[in-house]
Parts: C-alpha cells; structure tokens; sequence
C-alpha cells in the first residue's frame, strides 16, 4: 500500500564511545523514494518527529547503484544496501540502524577495515614481475572466467559478515567475503603460484576451521556470490594442504 | 616442532574436534544405537551384547581412549565454538541458520545427558568395585526403572533425539567443511541423506525406548554372577 | 649517504589514482594514497560497458592509428592529437596487463580476450568482463596497491578529504593540506609532488549518473589556487537514464537495440496508465522524426529529441521530465531471454517489471570532458615522450591530474569505453614523468621552510572554523539541489545564450545565498556538514566555469549543441569533399565548381567556424570569476573535418 508519508526510525550514536539513542523522522513520500533518498530529505530538512531541528544522519555512500557497497546498513532487521531498499517495500516505520559487527563511527556509518586488513592476509592479489609490457595474459577458459566473474563481484560490502553468527564484533573470524576471495584467487592460472601461502593464511587465527555452516551468508549477499561453495571449496583445499603439510613435508 | 603459531594450533584443534565428532564418538553412536536396539529383539541378545562389550579386553584403556578422552575434547572445544559465536537465527530465520542454532543447543543437551547418562549407568562401576560387578543385569534394571516414569522417558527421548541431530547434521557440516561436498546442489542432497540418516538413527532409539517402557523384563547375570 | 625516497601524494582511488599509484610503488617510491572512503568503493566501479583498445583479434584489420581516428573525430578535434594517439598506441598493452593483474575479461571460445562493438566505431575494440567492466578494473588495481601498502609502500589515508595544495614562495607544490573526516583534524603532508585523480564533477548538476564524491571539489580547489581549468562546458549526457530520487542510473541502450520504442501521450499531462492510451494517442517522436534509424539514433540526437519533447512541447509523462522506454509489446519470455540482467536493474530500482509496464526514462548527465588543465610533451614523431616530467602536470608546478579530472583526450565528446582507458592510461603514462621530477628537483619538500606547510594548514583550520560559524537561513543540501536544477533546466542538452545568461544570474543569487548557510552540524566528530559546505562553495565555481564556457562558445560542438550556431551541414554532404577542398586550398587550385554550391558555402562556414573556436576554453579565476581564454588545438595529426552522423 502506498503510504502518504514515511516513517523513519534511526538508531543513532554520536560517536563510538557515547551511548546511541533512537530519533524518528516523518517525510513526503515520493515515487521510487528508497532510504538513501529518505536520508538525502532528512539532510535537507533534519528536523525530527518533536519538531526539533537536529544535525542530519551520518551515513555513508557512494554509487548509489550496488556496486560499490558503501551504503550497507541493517534496515527492518536484515543487512542490505540503502540505495536499493525501495520504501514502497519496506514495512513502516522503517527502522535503520548500523551494522553491528563492525566498529561504529557515527549514527549509521561504521568501519570496515577488518575487511580490508583480511584481504592483506590471504594475500588477494596476483603476483606480477611488472606493469610493463611483457605480452599477453594467460589463456582462460571462458567458463572459468564466469566463475571467476561472479566471485569478482564481491564489492567487500559486509553483508555476509553481519549476518555470520560465526563473526563478532570481538573475534577475528574473516568471513564468508575472505574465504570466497581466496578461492578467487587460487583460481586464477597466475594467481595459483601463491596458492599455499593463501591456505595457509586460512588455516590461521579466525580462519575457515571457524565457519559453523550457518549459511545466512549466501542468504543475504547482495550479488549472489556462492559464498557456501566457496566456503566448502577451499575447506577442501585446506584439507588436502594440511595432508600434505602432515605427510609429505 | 615448537614453531606453529596459536592459529594452526587453534585451527587443527577445530578440525579435530570436527573429526572426533565422527570417529569415534559418531561411530560409537551408531554402535551403541544399535546394539541397544537388540532389546527390541528380545532381552537375552541384549544382554549379550552387554555381556561382550564388558567383557572386552583392556576395556578401561578402550573406554578412555576412545570414548572419554575423544567426549571430553569435543564436548570441550564444542564449548569454545559455541562461546566465540552469537546466533542470530530470529534475525535471520533461514532453515540452515535454525540447524547451526540447534547444532549448538543440542550438543549442550547432549552434553548434559551424558553427564546424568553416564553418572547413572558407568559410574556405579566404580564403586561397586569391578571384580563383583557384572553389568548387564546392573544396567537393565537401572533402564527398567528409568523407563517406568515420564521423566526418565522424556529426559531420554531428548537426550536420544538431541544426539542423533547432532550427528547426523554435524556429519553434513563434516562434509562441507572438508570439503566433501561443494555446490549448492549437492550440499542440498547431502542435507536431505544426512536428514534420512538422522532418522533412521532417531528411530532405532525410540523403538528401544519404548521396549524398555512397554516391557521391562529383569535378567539374571549370564554366567551365574561368577565372572 | 642514504639515497633519498622519493614521495609522492595521490589524491583519489579511483583507476587513474590506483594505476599511478601502482607505477610510482614500482619505481621504489612512497606514496601517500588519499580518499573520501575505502579506494575499493571509488567510482570507477560504475563504468559497466568495456574499454577499448585496437587488438584486432577478429580479423577486421583495426589498429590504433584508426582508434586514434575515431577518438578525435567522435571528440570533434577539440583534443590535442598527440596524447590521444599515444594513449590509443598503448591501449593493447594496457588490457594485456590488467588481464594479467587477473581482470575476468570475457573470452572466445579459445579462451583468448573478447571485444564487442560499441558506438562510434565499425571495430570491435571493447574488451569487457560481463556488466561491470569498471568494477573489474578497480578490483585489480585496488589488489595490486593493497600489496604495494602491504609491502610498506603506500600509506592509505582513506576517510581523509583533499582541502587544498600546499604552494611554496615560488608557486611551486610541496604538498597537500588534509583533512581527517572522522577526527576532524586539519594537517598538511608534505611531498615530491602531489597527483589529483579526483574524477569528474557531476554533482554540480545534482542527481546524475556519478557518485556522490563526484563534485569537482579538488580540482576547483586547484583552481582556485591558479590553475587552469579547461573545457568546463563539454558535458556528456546520456540519453536513457533511470529517474530517481537519489541518482539517475543508467538504462543501457541495448533496450533500445532490442526493439524499445520511445513515446510520450499526445496530449500534455494525460494521466491515463501507459498501457490504456491507444496507439493513435502516442508521440513515438523518434519514430516520425527520423524515419530512417528510428529509435536508434545516436545518443546526442535522442538526447536533443527528449529534451525537445520535455521542455519545449511540455508533453513529458505526467508533466514531469520524463519519456517513455517501451518494450511491452515483447512477450516476457523475449524479454527475459535478451535483456534479463538489465531489466533486472530497473526493477531492484523502481520496483516496476518493464516487462509489463514501459519504463520511465529521461538523458541524465554522465561524464566531464573538461578538467584541470594538463600538459604534455609529444616525441616529434606524433607521441608522447613518457619520461617528460611536463606530462600530467597542471599549470601549478608540482601539481598533477589524470583520470576524469584531467581534460586532454576527450575533445568535445567521449567516446564509448574510452573513459576507462584514458583513466588507467593517464595513471600509468605520468609515473616515469613523475619520477623524473622529483629526481630533478634542487629542493625537495624537506627543504622547505615548515612555516610554509603550518601556513597552508592555518588557513584551512581558519576556512573550517569560519564554515561552523555560520548560522544563516539556507540549508546548504538544499542549496545544492537548486544549483543542480539551474544546470540541468539551462546548461543541459540544448544551449541557448538566453538562458544560459538566466543560468549566470541565478547561480550567482546562489552564490550570494550561500554566505547565508546555515552549517548543520558544529560538532568535531565524523561529521561531514563543514565539508559538504566546503564542496558546496566549490560547486559553485564549476557552475560559473560551467555556464560562462557555454554562453562565450558561440558554436555547436560535440556535447556542447547550440542549435542558433548550428552551421547546417547540408543533407548529402560527404565529410571527404571537406578534405578534397582543404587539398585544392593546399595546391591553389581551388575549383569552385567541384563541389556543389550549398556544400562549397558549408565549408566555408566550417572552416571559419574552426578558425574561431577550434580552440581549448581556459577558466582562471580573477576577481572571483572565471575569466575565459583561449588556447590553440594540436592538430598536427588529422585534419579536422565535419563530422556526420549515420
């Protein structure tokens, strides 16, 4: 049903250490409003439901067209991306809070650098002897390249990991985006010479051994990465490199 | 030696605790299932398989070292899995995310059971000093009794239940986690065996169950209490 | 003595940040890599159709020299030819390495690269990796420059703001001033020299098809500083956008490839649904106004007929700005079958099926052209000299730009997949130029008086402070909506000196309202309001570059169309009788009767119309206005001709 105005929730933190609170909006509907838009309105008129004028939400953005996996937020409940959390879809009022599982900044935006820092320890880069011209690329199948594609995807939104009941704000489980990144990467012709140093790196401290299989990773990836097949994909890899550390080292 | 970092001893810890979950203590499930389920066969070959297991040499060493030390170390680290974790499922109530929570919660149950289990039938050994004890007339009296109220019932139909889920899904987690089945569809299959699996398993004790309730039946030792 | 890093600071994490990034690492220098946010998260991602380069793995006999030739004619001869031949030369070198960085470019069945067609080109030149090439790209350098700061190379300032260079005694950069966006600290660093890769500046329009840190704001600060900014007025606008409240997202023109008729009703403002409207009813505008290609012209004619149809004839959908993208008189399953993956975008974004009902489209503004000025210095031999320290460099010494904030190889219009090679192209051709002017600096940023660095920070601390203290009327989010409406109703797709004087008046009442903003938020803590003012204020200086280039330049040109100066190339003409002419001139034996009389006055008019205004538009600042210049086109390469559209 199309409703005449929106109700906003927001739960709201002025900084890490301060204690966060709940500040409520009402706005003009408007057609294809979704809640970077919502928030956008907000900006421009931040007064709250108590006609207090208050300083707009922080939040953070940027393609505004799911790809860059900045507007990640937890709206009614589920992890997901603000720019295509469509209002005339969401139950009101709407409720916005920030991701949980990841240091807060302010109101909805939070730090995702352990996501990052996790990618320098799998190493999820390809080794090359130089950026100049040394010919062509090597030859890929196309239907590894597809593969390898949907993997590519992975915009390090932190969607998987909020949702992980295996990662908490405290522990250092990498996540469902590591996993699937080393898989990637170990794919690729060039990238498979540093494949045991990858591995390794997962048989580490808050490696794959900590995965409990929940799967609500796959449930709510934005680009319908197969966070799982990956997951079960390089369980398999480690296993056979730690036969081979066991026997043959 | 000595050079492994705290997180290749922490990951092959995991994967141990993965593995004993299926040798021995799965294994161990399947045999205790099933002999059990000879009651329902009649109580003379129960007590027989009562009679051979404790007659077994070096019995102790084998109960230590392959069902204790094993429990012990997987009851211990499954507590560690559990505490570094938060689940989520009424955020996010999809049927796998309802297995990982009931995988938790029923190996605290499980874990419990043994607790009462093992305190009401392998403890008494102990005291009764091993030369003059001869189990099977011992345990089946022990499960007639149990067996006569609802309560003993009910903590063993949930006992029983919560192990056999616990198994039975573990063992499909065993199966991703190492790698044993890989893509989405046959995950998917995977989970429907296991599921058929964890049945048959969950039947096997329910049917000695209800035996025990239906007819308890007291025995006299086999060989005469001269052992 | 110990041999002396050099260091570098790059603004912007985009492709062009990442790749000269990635070169200077290479090089053994340091590098200070700074942006908005996570550099993974940069623009780039956006770019979804491909990038060029002349491979010819199809046979077609393609090279660069005919890339070279399509990139300056699509760009109507504005762009300097040396650079764009030289970026064109390197383009296969280019896709090899990012193949081998471990992009999935799509193959052939051989497993070797894959290119499609793309506009402006009969050669299939666009290596792409599925519908999000850009992202692909970003990913590979991001990892590459994720290993060089593993490796201690690179410093990642992201959640830091560019604010301003830091400018010696003698004009000469020495570093930036920074700004932390969560602690809110104010500093300098110094270095070498400092690289801006700050992308293009679509946020003055307001919603566009950019990204929110899309705003100019680094390059208007370098402006501000002195340098020049150059062809401010050439804005790329795409004909299908997606309307929404937030951005305009694009609709890819193989919608309208797939048979997607554009209309509007007949009558203004009908209020019936799209489907009850009889056929008789509808202005399929396109479709009688060029019977030919029909719904398939060329993006900047849709984008003019739309424009027409909106503006002028009031007859958008609704009475609002848009047109309808029909594609309903397909069956779902056609549907489904060809244009799945980006009707799938349209409905995660609308919540509307366009297999049902016809999409809502209107041109959005898409890309920049113009940038800070840059240099270059060509070999002699029609290429780039790529150790010259002059490559990249803005008129300020010390102060580099590549990627979209820069201007040189575009001309008046871009091509199709040349955005994404220009970007990675720039960033990796200026990182030896770069190393070789930190090596032939005689002093270096440590040498320089540290009152210099604490200067430039006080002034920025002393701009932030007085940005906190304002508590006027206006909301400064506001403010910007508005500035981006009087772009898009005057300095859009057709350009007329009226209103583009309108658009001057009220951009500077604009201007006078900003001095009353109120700034929302005073407190220290990640808040983002004193810099949006800040960004706000810049803005506003590309408006005016903006708006002034377009109402001085008294011609149509590529993107910038002004149909009072449209010289009317008359229905048969062939842009080879052109060169034919410029060839008798050359010989004097020019034969009047050769070609006919409509197309011998054509060319007349056209050759004169290029003595005029082939030229670069150069904005500095003066008085606290753009004062507008003009510099000389090298067109040593090809002779600029009429461009014709079939």
């Amino acid at each position: 049903m199309m409703e005449a105005l929106i109700q906003l929730k927001i739960k709201r933190q002025d900084s890490p250490d301060s204690k966060p609170y709940w500040e409520e909006f009402t706005l003009e509907h408007k057609p294809s409003a979704n809640i970077i838009s919502c928030l956008q309105d907000v900006a421009r008129n931040p007064v709250n439901r108590s006609n207090q004028t208050v300083p707009p939400v922080v939040w953070e953005s940027n393609c505004l067209e799911e790809v860059c996996g900045s507007c990640t937020m937890v709206i009614n409940g589920r992890v997901r991306q603000a720019c295509t959390a469509l209002v005339d879809q969401l139950q009101q009022p709407i409720v916005l809070e920030p991701m949980s599982k990841f240091p807060l900044i302010r109101d909805l935006q939070v730090d995702r650098s352990r996501m990052f820092e996790n990618l320098k320890k799998v190493q999820a880069w390809i080794h090359i002897d130089g950026t100049h011209e040394i010919g062509v690329g090597p030859t890929i199948p196309e239907k590894q390249r597809d593969k390898s594609y949907v993997l590519s995807e992975c915009m390090t939104c932190g969607c998987c990991l909020e949702a992980c009941p295996q990662f908490t704000l405290t522990n250092n489980f990498m996540g469902a985006a590591t996993f699937s990144q080393v898989r990637l990467f170990n794919m690729h012709p060039t990238g498979a010479m540093e494949k045991e140093e990858r591995l390794e790196a997962v048989m580490g401290e808050g490696g794959i051994a900590h995965c409990g299989n929940a799967q609500v990773c796959v449930e709510v990836c934005p680009k319908n990465i197969p966070l799982t097949e990956s997951i079960a994909e390089i369980g398999r890899q480690t296993f056979l490199q730690l036969l081979k550390n066991l026997f043959l080292k | 030696m000595g050079k492994f970092t705290k997180g290749q001893i922490e990951y092959f810890l995991l994967k141990l605790h993965s593995l004993t979950g299926l040798v021995p203590i799965g294994a161990f499930l399947i045999l205790h299932l099933s002999l059990n389920a000879l009651r329902t066969v009649g109580v003379l070959p129960y007590q027989l398989s009562i009679d051979a297991l404790n007659n077994l040499p070096f019995l102790i060493w084998i109960e230590v070292s392959v069902i204790y030390i094993p429990l012990l170390f997987h009851s211990i680290m499954g507590f560690y899995v559990f505490t570094i974790a938060k689940s989520n499922v009424f955020k996010y109530s999809y049927p796998r995310n309802w297995m990982y929570t009931l995988q938790r919660v029923t190996g605290g149950v499980v874990f419990v059971f043994l607790v009462y289990h093992v305190g009401t039938t392998v403890a008494p050994k102990l005291w009764f000093g091993h030369h003059l004890f001869d189990a099977a007339p011992f345990l089946i009296d022990v499960m007639n009794d149990t067996f006569t109220t609802w309560t003993g019932r009910t903590i063993y139909l949930i006992g029983i239940l919560s192990a056999t889920f616990h198994f039975a899904n573990g063992l499909w987690g065993f199966c991703i986690s190492w790698g044993i089945v890989i893509g989405p569809q046959a995950q998917r299959n995977a989970g429907y065996a296991f599921m058929l699996f964890g049945l048959v398993l969950s039947v096997m004790g329910i049917a000695t169950v209800v035996e025990f309730s239906l007819h308890p039946v007291s025995v006299q030792p086999t060989f005469g209490g001269t052992s | 003595m110990a041999k002396r890093t050099k260091r570098f600071i790059v603004i912007g994490g985009g492709l062009a940040g990442l790749a000269v990034t990635m070169k200077l690492c290479e090089a053994k220098a340091e590098v200070l890599l700074v942006s908005y946010q996570a550099v993974k998260r940069s623009h780039s991602v956006c770019a979804q159709g491909g990038i060029n380069a002349a491979i010819d793995t199809k046979g077609e006999g393609d090279s660069p020299e005919i890339h070279f030739y399509d990139t300056v004619k699509g760009g109507d001869f504005l762009a300097h030819q040396p650079p764009v031949r030289d970026m064109c030369f390197q383009a296969p070198a280019i896709i090899h390495l990012m193949d081998r960085l471990g992009v999935p470019f799509n193959r052939t069945p051989e497993g070797h690269l894959e290119f499609r067609r793309f506009g402006g080109t009969l050669y299939s030149r666009t290596a792409f990796s599925g519908a999000t090439t850009g992202q692909q790209l970003l990913y590979a350098l991001d990892e590459q420059v994720r290993k060089h700061e593993h490796d201690g190379l690179v410093t990642k300032m992201e959640w830091h703001e560019y604010l301003g260079a830091v400018l010696d005694a003698d004009g000469v950069c020495r570093g930036a001033v920074l700004h932390d966006l969560r602690t809110g600290a104010i500093f300098s660093e110094g270095g070498d020299a400092v690289v801006l890769a700050t992308g293009g500046p679509s946020q003055v329009y307001g919603k566009t098809t950019g990204s929110t840190v899309c705003n100019g704001a680094a390059a208007m600060s370098a402006y501000l500083q002195g340098a020049k900014y150059a062809n401010g007025e050439f804005i790329q606008i795409h004909p299908t956008a997606i309307p929404g409240q937030d951005k305009l997202r694009l609709m890819s023109e193989s919608a309208r490839g797939e048979g997607g008729r554009i209309w509007v009703p007949r009558q203004a403002g009908d209020p019936r649904d799209p489907l009850t409207i009889p056929e008789g009813e509808r202005y399929y505008f396109l479709e009688e106004n060029h019977p030919l290609f029909g719904n398939l012209v060329p993006r900047d004619v849709a984008s003019r007929e739309i424009h027409d149809v909106v503006y002028n004839q009031k007859l958008g959908v609704g009475g609002k700005s848009m047109v309808y993208l029909d594609l309903t008189h397909h069956t779902e399953e056609y549907l489904e079958d060809r244009l799945g993956g980006i009707l799938d975008i349209y409905q995660k974004f609308t919540g509307d099926d366009p297999k049902k009902v016809p999409m809502k489209i209107f041109p959005a503004v898409h890309y920049s052209m113009g940038g800070i000025w840059t240099d270059y210095e060509d070999d002699g031999h029609g290429l780039i000299d790529h150790k010259s320290p002059r490559n990249q460099m803005t008129s300020i010494p010390g102060l580099y730009a590549a990627g979209e904030a820069d201007y040189q190889y575009h001309g008046a219009n871009r091509l199709g997949a040349n955005s994404l090679l220009s970007c990675i192209y720039t960033g990796l051709m200026m990182g030896p130029g770069l190393i070789n002017y930190s090596k032939n600096l005689t002093r270096h940023y440590e040498d320089i008086p540290t009152t210099v660095f604490s200067q430039a920070r006080l002034n920025w601390e002393g701009r932030f402070q007085a940005i906190k203290k304002m508590k006027g009327k206006e909301n400064p989010h506001q403010l910007h909506q508005e500035l981006g409406e009087v772009l898009l109703a005057h300095v859009m797709i057709v350009r007329e000196n009226s209103k583009l004087e309108k658009a001057i008046i009220q951009i500077s009442d604009i201007e006078t309202r900003f001095s009353d903003i109120q700034c929302l938020d005073t407190s220290d803590w990640a808040n983002p309001e004193p810099s949006f003012v800040n960004q706000l204020h810049l803005m506003i200086h590309l408006a005016k570059i903006i708006a002034k280039g377009a109402l001085v330049r008294n011609e149509f040109r590529g993107a910038h169309y002004k149909p009072e100066f449209d010289l009317k190339q008359p229905p048969k003409f062939d842009p080879h009788e052109f060169v034919d002419y410029l060839e008798q001139q050359q010989y004097g034996e020019t034969d009047e009767s050769a070609f006919p009389p409509d197309h011998q006055a054509y060319m007349k008019r056209f050759e004169e119309n290029n003595k005029r205004w082939l030229k670069t538009t150069i904005a500095q600042i003066k008085n606290n206005q753009p004062e507008i210049s003009y510099e000389s086109v090298n067109t040593s390469l090809v002779t600029p001709r009429p461009r014709k559209y079939d």
